[in-house]
């Protein structure tokens, strides 16, 4: 895009600048629009496995209901509790909102359609993954109310423990990749399984891998059924008792921008990202970041189908199934794909 | 032109920052301004091409350790009146030790700029290699050269793990209800649901 | 410099390493109830790698056959004397131990596992060829003793020693960390051999203050005056097995790791050291006797004597020369000796409800008691105080003798005058167990292998130990001679 701004005459750093913040809104504005459409497709998927009709009233299909919601949300009164901690009750959602924002810079469209081509993107996913528990934490503590601040520290818990086991899968898929270079990921997969089909999924050792992952996603989001952060019989509503309006909208819209996030991963990592799903020269003719939109809408739908069906776990399930199952399997799959590789690909 | 802007702005941060972990009231607001250094920290050596290192002070000091400090932090109930009433007490002691490292940070600068200190030329021995991205290079000399220093730091990390549960670790007396998830996921539902059809008056033989 | 060839070399580590996490095993799935057989299973580990090592200090191994990984870890036979040393102490520590922590409800199976893993650190630390593997092994080491002084969880004392070692310790790690990053910094490597090339030319300014930063953290892990202040406490506070395993082995290897970066990094300039060097063990010696004169308990006492007894070793230390390291070998030998002999000796005190005593009073008239013990002790003290027919005595002469030839007179007149002093408590000591009136409060039994180590420890310090001198001292002087090896 840069070598396009400047055959319109700008010099080299304003045409990098002016592509670099274009790339941004490119991303950043039809996620936002993605997020508002998936509330809804996650309310509709929800509502028809209750036998229910969802949302229908708002536009074509209750289309426009997310819509309506945000000018609800954007045109109420931003309440802050006198007892809050004012500055941090409102940095919190910024925070959280920024930070999912954040990891999209690293994540290949297509081949070469990345914001950030760096070496160290799935580092970098990370990094940035890591930081979201802020927003959340810092957002309990600063509502200085007893139901928001147990949730902070749920939240706190439970994200460190499944960001190790999450850690662990993905230097699985780095070690079978060779690279930390998101498209490189991508390209490693081509082809995978028998020469035909695209994706780390294919492989028998990286498949456990695979379901550790999703799950790590689900409690690493605060998906039910880990959403004890926001666990609506215990804790009022979280982390998120005390908001209201744009600050609630907006802790609305980053947890929504996390789990389309992870879907993504889940589709970049094991799925042949923006591969088509089998190596057949027609498939190449559907774009493709199509294919990765097909493969991210696919994930939601699981992750919605979990949602409906799957009662909430107790904590201490929870810390026992992260730090008891997950830890040890992901690093016996370490030693075990580290050692295969070895065996197989560097030759002892 | 932008590195240089770069540089000062991540810098500036830091050492902003880092002034303001100390000086802030809050502790919470003071891990808050330390969670900032790390990750000013981190750009700067994003700057000098140090990337990997970069994302990992972000994983772990801002993703981890800083989340526990916090953690703490807003669990504990510190009371700053009671330790700035020792602060007054101590400041002479405080503005000597001031005065000393201000003496030695001018004398060491002096003394380098007068061309006085003479660094030591790197025996290259841990010389990266050119043209390899930086996680190979760490990596080379991680798992080659410095291999058996990297697996010793492993037994550390093990000897503190040990340490943090031999000091802590408590055996439950009376464990909850244990608990056998297989068992739970084994039962189908034919072992707990009977379907009867009772005749009216009769009730049902459990 | 194959990795084979380095692997070959630090055998006796590897064994260590395994044999911990093959113990940690068994203790997470076993629990408890495998602490004594654990503890039993450590000793063999430790004793297969003294088996190792032994036949490479008889051969007196060193120069560029001895040194693995890029210099970074030397197997020479200097370092191997030393390791003798620490695995002997290593396994007193285990053998003493699990009577003593089943008492006070405290033996668990990590305890064999620590121990395994501290000896591994020091095993590390006296190999160090490298500024990095000094801290690695010396981290490894301080990390394990510091859950060791908090290993009586129940025991606030034991609590406060842990924490307060570990936050000591801690600051000492941290000075001796920026000495090393001070020297790595003005002389552009962090080997031994290579700093030693780099010095030779001259001692640069910045390199002088990271040899005094480095020698302030050491000085700290032998608790050298004035960096001292931690022993007493941290020894009274720990486990009786655990400070008897702190007085020795440890010891052992922070003093042959501060010869090693004294002589074989900075032995170029050895007079920019030896000043502080000197001042640490004067300094050592004196406050080490006068500050036990006054103690009432015999742990503190203990740790005091082991200040004053560091002291005598850094004279060796001092003289610079190969002669002066061969000394210091010997002296740490009957230290370790010594050591482990006063604190089987103070374990076996005990009243009748089998508590442990531990004041200097409890021992009045402990010859009516118990003759045996008292006469073990009172070699002891002797031996510790340097009164001739004991192995103490020997020893001392061959610190002394060394600084003597190293033309450090003054230095080895005061370190005599001062060993006077020290002589007053010990004797104070035997004084109260014989002539004082019987207290009658030590009553306990002690079993068998306490008595074993007990009569061991004593038959090596009592005049008998010279039969061996002539050997022993060839062979330190073998061991020593290997550490000015150039490689």
């Amino acid at each position: 895009m840069t070598a396009f701004f400047q055959s319109l005459g700008m010099t080299y750093e304003w045409a990098w600048f002016t592509s670099t913040i274009a790339g941004i809104l490119l991303i950043a504005l039809p996620l936002m629009l993605a997020v508002a459409m998936i509330i809804y497709v996650d309310r509709k998927i929800w509502a028809a496995m209750a036998l229910r009709k969802g949302p229908n009233v708002v536009g074509p299909f209750g289309l426009l209901q997310s819509f309506a919601d945000g000018l609800k949300v954007f045109l109420q009164e931003t309440i802050i509790p006198s007892a809050a901690n004012k500055g941090l009750f409102l940095l919190a959602p910024i925070i959280t909102f920024t930070v999912a924002l954040l990891a999209w810079a690293v994540i290949p469209f297509n081949s070469g359609a990345v914001l950030a081509d760096i070496n160290v993107g799935l580092l970098y996913i990370l990094a940035v993954s890591s930081l979201g528990v802020y927003g959340v934490v810092i957002s309990g503590w600063a509502s200085n109310s007893k139901y928001p601040f147990f949730s902070a520290m749920r939240a706190a818990a439970q994200m460190i423990s499944y960001e190790v086991s999450i850690g662990f899968t993905l230097v699985c898929v780095v070690l079978w990749a060779g690279t930390f270079n998101m498209n490189g990921i991508v390209l490693a997969q081509q082809g995978h399984g028998l020469g035909f089909v695209n994706g780390f999924f294919f492989n028998p050792l990286l498949f456990p891998m695979w379901v550790v992952f999703l799950i790590s996603a689900l409690a690493e989001t605060a998906r039910a059924p880990f959403d004890l952060t926001e666990a609506e019989s215990e804790l009022v509503a979280g982390y998120q008792t005390e908001y209201s309006s744009m600050s609630f909208a907006l802790f609305w819209l980053g947890e929504y921008a996390n789990v389309l996030l992870m879907c993504t991963l889940n589709a970049v990592l094991f799925f042949g990202g923006w591969l088509p799903p089998v190596e057949w020269s027609l498939l190449y003719y559907v774009p493709g970041w199509l294919w990765l939109f097909i493969k991210i809408f696919f994930f939601f739908f699981v992750f919605s189908w979990i949602k409906a069906t799957v009662p909430r776990f107790r904590y201490d399930q929870l810390m026992r199934l992260g730090w008891k199952i997950f830890l040890p399997l992901s690093l016996l799959f370490v030693v075990l794909i580290s050692g295969w590789l070895m065996l197989t690909r560097y030759g002892v | 032109m932008i590195q240089t802007l770069a540089f000062y702005l991540f810098a500036a941060m830091v050492i902003a920052s880092a002034a303001l972990t100390i000086l802030a009231r809050n502790p919470v607001h003071s891990v808050m301004w330390l969670i900032s250094s790390f990750f000013n920290a981190a750009g700067l050596m994003i700057i000098i091409g140090a990337e990997f290192i970069a994302m990992l002070l972000v994983i772990v000091y801002v993703g981890a350790v800083a989340v526990l400090f916090l953690f703490i932090v807003m669990m504990l109930n510190i009371d700053f009146a009671e330790l700035r009433a020792g602060f007054m007490k101590n400041f002479p002691v405080g503005i000597a030790i001031a005065l000393v490292l201000l003496a030695e940070l001018v004398l060491g600068i002096g003394a380098y700029r007068a061309g006085a200190l003479e660094l030591g030329v790197p025996d290259g021995s841990a010389a990266p290699i050119l043209g390899a991205s930086n996680i190979e290079n760490i990596g080379a000399l991680m798992y080659g050269r410095y291999l058996f220093l990297f697996e010793t730091a492993g037994l550390i990390l093990l000897v503190a793990m040990i340490g943090a549960i031999v000091l802590t670790h408590r055996e439950q007396r009376a464990p909850r209800g244990h608990q056998n998830i297989a068992k739970q996921i084994a039962r189908q539902p034919e072992d707990a649901i009977v379907n009867t059809k009772p005749e009216v008056g009769k009730g049902v033989q459990l | 410099m194959e990795l084979q060839a380095s692997l070959s070399l630090i055998a006796p580590e590897i064994v260590l390493s395994l044999s911990a996490l093959a113990l940690l095993l068994i203790g997470a799935w076993g629990g408890d109830k495998t602490a004594r057989m654990n503890s039993i299973a450590a000793c063999i580990a430790i004793a297969f790698c003294f088996a190792i090592v032994a036949p490479r200090v008889c051969a007196g191994v060193g120069g560029p056959d001895a040194v693995a990984f890029f210099g970074q870890f030397k197997a020479d036979a200097f370092s191997g004397f030393a390791k003798l040393l620490i695995y002997a102490g290593s396994v007193a520590a285990l053998l003493i131990a699990p009577n003593y922590l089943e008492r006070v409800g405290a033996m668990r199976a990590e305890y064999p596992v620590l121990v395994i893993l501290a000896t591994l650190g020091m095993s590390i630390m006296v190999s160090a060829g490298d500024l990095l593997t000094l801290y690695i092994g010396l981290e490894l080491n301080s990390l394990a003793a510091y859950v060791l002084a908090a290993f009586v969880r129940s025991d606030s004392r034991s609590a406060e020693a842990g924490l307060k070692y570990f936050v000591l310790g801690a600051l000492a790690s941290g000075i001796l960390l920026f000495g090393m990053s001070l020297t790595y910094g003005f002389t552009g490597t962090t080997n031994f051999n290579a700093i030693s090339t780099v010095v030779a030319g001259g001692l640069s300014g910045g390199a002088m203050f990271g040899l005094i930063f480095m020698l302030v953290g050491l000085a700290f892990k032998i608790s050298a005056v004035p960096f001292h202040m931690w022993t007493p406490d941290v020894y009274e506070g720990a486990p009786t097995p655990v400070t008897a395993f702190f007085a020795s082995a440890p010891k052992v290897a922070a003093v042959a790791l501060l010869a090693r970066v004294a002589l074989e990094a900075f032995g170029t300039q050895v007079d920019a050291w030896r000043q502080v060097v000197v001042f640490a063990a004067l300094a050592s010696i004196i406050v080490g006797a006068l500050g036990a004169i006054g103690q009432k308990n015999i742990k503190r006492l203990l740790a005091y004597s082991s200040i004053n007894n560091v002291g005598f070793i850094l004279v060796g230390l001092a003289a610079g020369t190969a002669q002066g390291a061969a000394s210091m070998l010997l002296y740490l030998a009957v230290y370790v000796a010594m050591t482990v002999g006063s604190f089987v000796a103070l374990l076996m005190l005990k009243n009748e409800n089998g508590d442990q005593l531990e004041s200097i009073s409890d021992l009045s008239g402990l010859r009516s008691v118990s003759p045996v013990l008292a006469f073990c002790l009172m070699s002891m003290m002797f031996s510790l105080a340097g009164i001739p027919p004991f192995l103490g005595f020997w020893a001392k002469l061959v610190v002394f003798q060394a600084a003597v030839d190293a033309n450090l007179v003054v230095l080895a007149l005061l370190a005599i005058a001062a060993s006077v002093i020290g002589a007053f408590y010990y004797i104070k000591i035997v004084k109260v167990m014989f002539f004082d009136q019987p207290s009658g409060v030590v009553l306990g039994k002690s079993d068998g292998v306490h008595w074993a180590l007990l009569i061991i420890s004593t038959l090596v310090i009592s005049p008998l130990g010279y039969l061996a001198t002539s050997w022993f001292g060839d062979l330190a002087q073998r061991a020593a001679a290997t550490l000015f090896l150039l490689s």
